[in-house]
Protein backbone atom coordinates (compact mmCIF):
# COMPACT_ATOMS: atom_id res chain seq x y z
CA UNK A 1 0.00 0.00 0.00
CA UNK A 2 2.80 2.60 1.26
CA UNK A 3 4.43 1.65 -1.93
CA UNK A 4 1.27 2.13 -4.26
CA UNK A 5 0.92 5.61 -2.47
CA UNK A 6 4.66 6.75 -3.01
CA UNK A 7 3.80 5.76 -6.60
CA UNK A 8 0.60 8.24 -7.30
CA UNK A 9 2.20 10.35 -5.23
CA UNK A 10 5.24 10.96 -8.08
CA UNK A 11 3.20 10.61 -10.86
CA UNK A 12 1.22 13.56 -9.10
CA UNK A 13 4.71 14.95 -8.61
CA UNK A 14 5.28 14.86 -12.08
CA UNK A 15 2.15 15.85 -13.89
CA UNK A 16 1.99 18.90 -11.57
CA UNK A 17 5.72 19.50 -12.58
CA UNK A 18 4.88 19.14 -16.52
CA UNK A 19 2.26 20.91 -16.42
CA UNK A 20 4.52 23.86 -14.37
CA UNK A 21 6.73 24.14 -17.49
CA UNK A 22 4.15 23.93 -19.98
CA UNK A 23 2.79 27.23 -17.96
CA UNK A 24 6.03 29.57 -17.93
CA UNK A 25 6.72 28.43 -21.55
CA UNK A 26 3.11 30.14 -22.06
CA UNK A 27 4.07 32.92 -20.10
CA UNK A 28 7.42 33.27 -21.83
CA UNK A 29 5.74 33.59 -24.91
CA UNK A 30 2.81 35.70 -24.36
CA UNK A 31 5.81 38.11 -22.69
CA UNK A 32 7.62 38.06 -25.46
CA UNK A 33 4.12 39.04 -27.47
CA UNK A 34 3.30 41.87 -25.13
CA UNK A 35 7.09 43.13 -24.96
CA UNK A 36 7.02 43.18 -29.07
CA UNK A 37 3.31 44.97 -29.21
CA UNK A 38 4.70 47.81 -26.61
CA UNK A 39 7.64 48.37 -29.14
CA UNK A 40 5.32 48.81 -32.03
CA UNK A 41 3.17 51.07 -29.86
CA UNK A 42 6.38 53.25 -29.35
CA UNK A 43 7.53 53.54 -32.87
CA UNK A 44 4.09 54.17 -33.97
CA UNK A 45 4.00 57.34 -31.71
CA UNK A 46 7.08 58.07 -32.19
CA UNK A 47 5.96 58.66 -35.97
CA UNK A 48 3.08 60.67 -35.08
CA UNK A 49 5.45 62.75 -32.42
CA UNK A 50 7.82 63.37 -35.81
CA UNK A 51 4.89 64.90 -38.01
CA UNK A 52 2.77 66.25 -35.24
CA UNK A 53 5.79 67.88 -33.13
CA UNK A 54 7.11 66.91 -29.80
CA UNK A 55 4.93 68.78 -27.42
CA UNK A 56 1.56 67.54 -29.13
CA UNK A 57 1.88 64.01 -28.43
CA UNK A 58 2.83 64.19 -24.73
CA UNK A 59 0.93 64.59 -21.06
CA UNK A 60 0.51 68.19 -22.05
CA UNK A 61 -2.12 66.48 -23.64
CA UNK A 62 -3.91 64.41 -21.12
CA UNK A 63 -7.34 65.74 -20.91
CA UNK A 64 -8.44 67.15 -17.31
CA UNK A 65 -11.08 64.85 -16.74
CA UNK A 66 -10.92 60.70 -18.07
CA UNK A 67 -13.00 57.91 -17.65
CA UNK A 68 -11.50 54.57 -18.18
CA UNK A 69 -12.98 52.77 -21.35
CA UNK A 70 -11.25 49.28 -20.44
CA UNK A 71 -11.77 47.94 -16.93
CA UNK A 72 -11.07 44.07 -15.94
CA UNK A 73 -12.57 41.74 -14.20
CA UNK A 74 -10.76 39.28 -11.77
CA UNK A 75 -12.44 36.22 -10.71
CA UNK A 76 -10.81 33.85 -8.03
CA UNK A 77 -11.16 30.11 -8.74
CA UNK A 78 -11.69 27.65 -6.35
CA UNK A 79 -8.26 26.19 -6.67
CA UNK A 80 -6.89 29.69 -6.02
CA UNK A 81 -5.84 30.80 -9.20
CA UNK A 82 -7.35 34.29 -10.31
CA UNK A 83 -8.90 34.55 -13.92
CA UNK A 84 -8.74 38.26 -15.32
CA UNK A 85 -10.65 39.12 -18.20
CA UNK A 86 -10.59 42.93 -19.79
CA UNK A 87 -14.04 44.74 -20.69
CA UNK A 88 -14.17 47.76 -22.91
CA UNK A 89 -16.94 50.40 -22.89
CA UNK A 90 -18.71 51.16 -26.20
CA UNK A 91 -18.38 54.69 -26.75
CA UNK A 92 -21.21 56.58 -27.16
CA UNK A 93 -20.77 57.58 -31.03
CA UNK A 94 -24.38 58.82 -31.72
CA UNK A 95 -24.64 60.82 -28.93
CA UNK A 96 -21.38 62.67 -29.60
CA UNK A 97 -22.62 63.49 -32.77
CA UNK A 98 -25.94 64.66 -31.72
CA UNK A 99 -23.94 67.32 -29.10
CA UNK A 100 -21.72 68.11 -31.56
CA UNK A 101 -24.26 68.89 -33.69
CA UNK A 102 -26.20 70.95 -31.27
CA UNK A 103 -22.63 72.67 -30.38
CA UNK A 104 -22.13 73.94 -34.44
CA UNK A 105 -26.34 75.35 -33.93
CA UNK A 106 -25.81 76.75 -31.05
CA UNK A 107 -23.08 79.15 -31.88
CA UNK A 108 -24.01 83.23 -31.58
CA UNK A 109 -25.77 84.77 -29.62
CA UNK A 110 -29.23 83.23 -28.95
CA UNK A 111 -31.50 85.69 -29.18
CA UNK A 112 -31.44 88.87 -31.65
CA UNK A 113 -31.72 92.35 -31.45
CA UNK A 114 -32.06 93.93 -28.15
CA UNK A 115 -30.78 92.09 -24.73
CA UNK A 116 -31.54 92.77 -21.61
CA UNK A 117 -28.84 94.32 -19.35
CA UNK A 118 -28.98 95.89 -15.48
CA UNK A 119 -28.96 99.57 -16.32
CA UNK A 120 -30.76 102.50 -15.50
CA UNK A 121 -33.78 102.18 -17.19
CA UNK A 122 -34.62 106.50 -17.79
CA UNK A 123 -31.41 107.30 -19.43
CA UNK A 124 -31.16 104.89 -22.26
CA UNK A 125 -33.91 105.06 -24.80
CA UNK A 126 -34.74 102.44 -26.89
CA UNK A 127 -32.51 102.94 -29.97
CA UNK A 128 -29.11 103.34 -27.68
CA UNK A 129 -30.32 100.22 -26.05
CA UNK A 130 -30.07 98.46 -29.80
CA UNK A 131 -26.79 100.24 -30.57
CA UNK A 132 -25.14 99.28 -27.84
CA UNK A 133 -25.61 95.76 -28.26
CA UNK A 134 -24.45 95.96 -31.45
CA UNK A 135 -21.27 97.46 -30.80
CA UNK A 136 -20.39 96.00 -28.00
CA UNK A 137 -18.67 92.66 -27.88
CA UNK A 138 -21.03 90.94 -25.00
CA UNK A 139 -18.65 89.48 -22.67
CA UNK A 140 -22.18 87.27 -21.10
CA UNK A 141 -23.66 85.97 -24.45
CA UNK A 142 -24.38 82.33 -24.68
CA UNK A 143 -23.69 79.96 -21.86
CA UNK A 144 -20.05 78.59 -22.47
CA UNK A 145 -20.20 75.64 -24.67
CA UNK A 146 -16.33 75.25 -25.27
CA UNK A 147 -16.81 71.39 -26.48
CA UNK A 148 -17.24 70.33 -23.04
CA UNK A 149 -15.22 67.32 -22.73
CA UNK A 150 -16.87 64.06 -22.49
CA UNK A 151 -15.18 62.15 -20.02
CA UNK A 152 -15.68 59.28 -22.14
CA UNK A 153 -14.45 60.38 -24.90
CA UNK A 154 -11.72 58.58 -27.21
CA UNK A 155 -8.51 59.45 -26.12
CA UNK A 156 -7.28 59.99 -29.52
CA UNK A 157 -9.48 63.48 -29.57
CA UNK A 158 -7.02 64.63 -26.77
CA UNK A 159 -4.34 65.14 -29.47
CA UNK A 160 -6.68 67.10 -32.12
CA UNK A 161 -9.33 66.37 -34.78
CA UNK A 162 -7.30 65.16 -37.19
CA UNK A 163 -4.36 62.77 -36.21
CA UNK A 164 -2.19 60.84 -37.85
CA UNK A 165 -2.75 57.31 -38.76
CA UNK A 166 -0.03 56.30 -36.69
CA UNK A 167 -0.96 57.25 -33.67
CA UNK A 168 -4.09 55.54 -34.61
CA UNK A 169 -1.94 52.45 -35.16
CA UNK A 170 -0.21 53.17 -31.73
CA UNK A 171 -3.81 53.26 -29.60
CA UNK A 172 -4.47 50.11 -31.58
CA UNK A 173 -1.32 47.98 -30.55
CA UNK A 174 -1.79 49.35 -26.97
CA UNK A 175 -5.42 48.07 -27.01
CA UNK A 176 -3.71 44.97 -27.82
CA UNK A 177 -1.30 45.31 -24.67
CA UNK A 178 -4.41 45.48 -22.72
CA UNK A 179 -5.72 42.68 -23.36
CA UNK A 180 -2.98 40.40 -23.15
CA UNK A 181 -1.91 41.74 -19.96
CA UNK A 182 -5.12 40.37 -18.55
CA UNK A 183 -4.02 37.15 -19.67
CA UNK A 184 -0.61 37.26 -18.47
CA UNK A 185 -1.94 38.40 -15.15
CA UNK A 186 -3.88 34.86 -14.91
CA UNK A 187 -0.61 33.20 -16.41
CA UNK A 188 1.03 34.70 -13.74
CA UNK A 189 -1.62 33.26 -10.38
CA UNK A 190 -1.70 30.17 -11.99
CA UNK A 191 2.60 29.92 -12.12
CA UNK A 192 2.59 30.46 -8.41
CA UNK A 193 -0.05 28.72 -7.98
CA UNK A 194 0.87 25.58 -9.28
CA UNK A 195 4.53 26.29 -7.98
CA UNK A 196 2.83 26.12 -4.25
CA UNK A 197 1.22 22.98 -5.26
CA UNK A 198 4.45 21.37 -6.04
CA UNK A 199 5.90 22.45 -2.89
CA UNK A 200 2.91 20.61 -0.85
CA UNK A 201 3.10 17.68 -3.53
CA UNK A 202 6.39 17.18 -2.62
CA UNK A 203 6.46 17.49 1.21
CA UNK A 204 3.94 14.54 0.84
CA UNK A 205 6.23 12.66 -1.21
CA UNK A 206 9.18 13.05 1.39
CA UNK A 207 7.00 12.23 4.62
CA UNK A 208 5.79 9.31 2.65
CA UNK A 209 9.32 7.96 1.30
CA UNK A 210 10.32 8.22 5.46
CA UNK A 211 7.54 6.71 6.30
CA UNK A 212 8.19 3.69 3.68
CA UNK A 213 11.89 3.25 4.41
CA UNK A 214 10.71 3.16 8.13
CA UNK A 215 8.24 0.29 7.22
CA UNK A 216 10.97 -1.48 4.92
CA UNK A 217 13.82 -0.96 8.33
CA UNK A 218 10.72 -2.55 10.45
CA UNK A 219 10.44 -5.58 8.17
CA UNK A 220 14.10 -6.26 7.95
CA UNK A 221 14.34 -6.23 11.69
CA UNK A 222 11.75 -8.93 11.88
CA UNK B 1 -21.81 46.50 -8.19
CA UNK B 2 -21.39 42.68 -9.59
CA UNK B 3 -20.70 44.17 -13.20
CA UNK B 4 -18.02 46.74 -12.05
CA UNK B 5 -14.85 46.07 -13.04
CA UNK B 6 -11.73 47.03 -11.80
CA UNK B 7 -8.93 49.22 -12.98
CA UNK B 8 -5.53 49.21 -14.31
CA UNK B 9 -3.22 51.22 -12.97
CA UNK B 10 -0.17 52.24 -14.51
CA UNK B 11 3.10 53.42 -13.18
CA UNK B 12 5.68 54.17 -16.48
CA UNK B 13 7.44 56.68 -18.02
CA UNK B 14 5.83 59.90 -20.18
CA UNK B 15 5.65 57.47 -23.42
CA UNK B 16 4.11 54.08 -21.24
CA UNK B 17 1.71 56.48 -19.95
CA UNK B 18 0.53 57.81 -22.67
CA UNK B 19 0.32 54.18 -24.53
CA UNK B 20 -1.82 52.82 -22.04
CA UNK B 21 -4.35 56.07 -21.90
CA UNK B 22 -4.79 56.23 -25.28
CA UNK B 23 -5.91 52.16 -24.81
CA UNK B 24 -8.03 53.62 -22.34
CA UNK B 25 -7.26 52.87 -19.06
CA UNK B 26 -6.80 56.29 -17.08
CA UNK B 27 -8.98 57.72 -15.02
CA UNK B 28 -9.21 61.11 -13.48
CA UNK B 29 -11.59 62.97 -11.72
CA UNK B 30 -12.21 65.76 -9.28
CA UNK B 31 -13.17 63.02 -6.80
CA UNK B 32 -10.40 60.52 -6.96
CA UNK B 33 -6.77 59.81 -7.34
CA UNK B 34 -5.65 59.38 -10.66
CA UNK B 35 -4.80 55.53 -12.22
CA UNK B 36 -1.32 56.66 -13.07
CA UNK B 37 1.63 57.58 -12.42
CA UNK B 38 3.95 59.62 -14.91
CA UNK B 39 7.41 59.23 -13.58
CA UNK B 40 9.90 61.75 -14.70
CA UNK B 41 13.80 62.45 -13.64
CA UNK B 42 12.94 64.72 -11.07
CA UNK B 43 9.94 62.07 -9.70
CA UNK B 44 11.50 60.31 -5.92
CA UNK B 45 11.41 57.12 -4.97
CA UNK B 46 9.21 57.67 -2.22
CA UNK B 47 6.53 59.23 -4.46
CA UNK B 48 6.61 55.88 -6.43
CA UNK B 49 6.72 53.94 -3.60
CA UNK B 50 3.77 55.81 -2.17
CA UNK B 51 1.77 55.63 -5.58
CA UNK B 52 2.59 51.64 -5.65
CA UNK B 53 1.37 50.91 -2.15
CA UNK B 54 -1.81 53.39 -2.63
CA UNK B 55 -2.73 51.40 -5.62
CA UNK B 56 -1.56 48.11 -3.40
CA UNK B 57 -4.12 49.82 -1.23
CA UNK B 58 -7.11 50.68 -3.67
CA UNK B 59 -10.00 47.92 -3.93
CA UNK B 60 -10.47 48.96 -7.30
CA UNK B 61 -7.39 48.25 -8.98
CA UNK B 62 -7.06 44.97 -10.82
CA UNK B 63 -4.09 45.03 -12.66
CA UNK B 64 -0.44 47.01 -11.69
CA UNK B 65 1.85 47.64 -15.00
CA UNK B 66 5.24 49.36 -14.25
CA UNK B 67 7.88 49.51 -16.04
CA UNK B 68 10.78 47.57 -14.95
CA UNK B 69 13.00 50.08 -14.57
CA UNK B 70 10.90 51.60 -12.22
CA UNK B 71 10.29 48.05 -10.23
CA UNK B 72 14.15 47.86 -9.75
CA UNK B 73 13.73 51.14 -7.53
CA UNK B 74 10.72 49.81 -5.12
CA UNK B 75 12.01 46.11 -5.32
CA UNK B 76 11.43 45.74 -2.24
CA UNK B 77 7.76 46.78 -2.02
CA UNK B 78 7.21 44.98 -5.07
CA UNK B 79 8.34 41.40 -3.56
CA UNK B 80 6.55 42.01 -0.39
CA UNK B 81 3.12 41.99 -2.74
CA UNK B 82 2.06 38.81 -1.90
CA UNK B 83 -1.58 38.85 -2.85
CA UNK B 84 -3.12 37.58 -6.35
CA UNK B 85 -5.01 41.28 -6.65
CA UNK B 86 -4.04 43.31 -7.89
CA UNK B 87 -1.82 41.74 -10.10
CA UNK B 88 1.72 43.56 -10.73
CA UNK B 89 3.00 43.22 -14.55
CA UNK B 90 6.58 44.79 -15.03
CA UNK B 91 6.84 45.94 -18.69
CA UNK B 92 9.62 47.31 -20.43
CA UNK B 93 10.39 50.50 -21.26
CA UNK B 94 12.42 52.47 -24.48
CA UNK B 95 15.72 53.05 -22.76
CA UNK B 96 15.65 49.45 -20.36
CA UNK B 97 14.50 46.49 -21.79
CA UNK B 98 12.96 43.56 -20.17
CA UNK B 99 14.45 41.15 -18.25
CA UNK B 100 12.80 37.76 -17.34
CA UNK B 101 15.82 37.29 -14.79
CA UNK B 102 14.37 40.48 -12.59
CA UNK B 103 11.09 40.16 -12.61
CA UNK B 104 9.36 39.08 -9.14
CA UNK B 105 6.99 36.83 -9.96
CA UNK B 106 9.57 34.79 -12.32
CA UNK B 107 11.92 34.54 -9.25
CA UNK B 108 9.61 33.44 -7.36
CA UNK B 109 8.48 31.08 -9.40
CA UNK B 110 11.84 29.60 -10.20
CA UNK B 111 14.35 30.43 -7.69
CA UNK B 112 13.29 27.96 -4.80
CA UNK B 113 14.36 24.53 -6.74
CA UNK B 114 17.03 22.53 -5.73
CA UNK B 115 18.38 19.66 -7.29
CA UNK B 116 16.70 17.22 -4.39
CA UNK B 117 13.27 18.81 -5.86
CA UNK B 118 13.76 16.17 -8.38
CA UNK B 119 14.72 13.30 -6.69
Amino acid sequence: MGVSELEDSSRLLDEKLLLFMDQLALLEEKRATLNSLIEQGWFSMSKARYSMGNKHVSALQYASEIEPLVSVHARTLDNGEVDFCTERVKQKCSNEAGKDARLIEDIGPQEEGVRRRIKPKKDITEKDAREEASSEKVPEVTPVRKGDQNPQQDPLKWFGILVPQSLKQAQSSFKQVIELSAEIATLQTAVLNTRQELKHSMKDKHILQEEASAAQLDKEAD
Amino acid sequence: MAGRGKLIAVIGDEDTCTGFLLGGIGELNKNRKPNFLVVEKDTSIAEIEETFKSFLARSDIGIILINQFIAEMIRHAIDGHMQSIPAVLEIPSKEHPYDAAKDSILRRAKGMFCAEDFR
